[in-house]
């Protein structure tokens, strides 16, 4: 995997975290507890994601 | 050339304005604000927005489990003639909520704290509509959606059952149709 995806998989991560939190505000508005669990899942996994992502570049960024 | 043959404004630290234009290159800058440190606040922004949600899971799992209510006595149907509401609690002493007879004869009821800014509505019997007062919120007596004004949600619904003339409230739904 390269440094560029790397940058892209966590930039897609920031997006996908800012829907989820916004999604699962409305979800609690509207008290909808499935969907909180299920956006906030998602985020929670997607963070995930950019955190292995960073350290897969810093493994190649930091070689030499 | 040596740094004496250069005019005064040249040399190394002088305090020449035009020169001192590149005081806002910083090497300390460069350093701290660079590709990788970008790179690392990203993932941390990730992390954080994600982190931001965890509070809402704890409550709805909080919430999912005290999910049930009561069958509560609103109101008697014989005091209740068409075109009047009449206000009560529900399911808690903190959820304002209006039984409405609207004047076409039907039953209707909604949590009454307008879903903007939390004002109580009340029921306009000359438009048949419930109206926000506090920003001129409208919203539709037949189903609780917004119709105008800067409420965005609907009110929330509160399912009711008419037992020997005797209105109760049996249960709530936030979100519906
Ligand atoms: S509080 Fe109801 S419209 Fe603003």
């Amino acid at each position: 995997m390269g440094k560029k995806t790397c940058w892209s998989i966590i930039i897609c991560t920031i997006i996908v975290n800012v829907v989820m939190l916004q999604w699962t505000v409305e979800a609690h508005y509207g008290r909808e507890y499935g969907s909180i669990l299920l956006f906030s899942g998602i985020s929670i996994v997607s963070a995930f994601i950019a955190l292995l992502t960073y350290l897969q570049w810093r493994k190649i960024e930091y070689k030499k | 050339m040596t740094d004496k043959k250069k005019l005064g404004r040249n040399q190394k630290d002088t305090e020449d304005d035009m020169i001192n234009l590149v005081d806002n290159l910083n090497r300390e800058d460069d350093l701290k604000y660079n590709r990788r440190a970008f790179l690392k606040t990203a993932v941390g922004t990730s992390v954080a927005l994600s982190v931001a949600t965890i509070p809402f899971t704890v409550r709805a799992m909080l919430g999912i489990a005290e999910e049930d209510h009561e069958r509560v006595e609103i109101a008697k149907l014989a005091d209740l003639p068409e075109g009047e509401s009449v206000t009560f609690y529900y399911p808690t002493e903190k959820d304002p909520a209006l039984l409405i007879h609207t004047v076409n004869g039907d039953l209707k009821a909604y949590n009454s704290a307008c879903t903007h800014l939390m004002c109580p509505v009340f029921y306009e019997k000359t438009q048949d509509v419930l109206l926000c007062p506090c920003h001129a919120g409208y919203f539709d007596v037949n189903n609780g959606q917004p119709k105008a004004g800067p409420p965005q949600r609907e009110l929330p619904l509160i399912e009711i059952e008419v037992d020997n003339g005797i209105v109760y409230a049996v249960g709530r739904q936030y979100r519906h149709g």
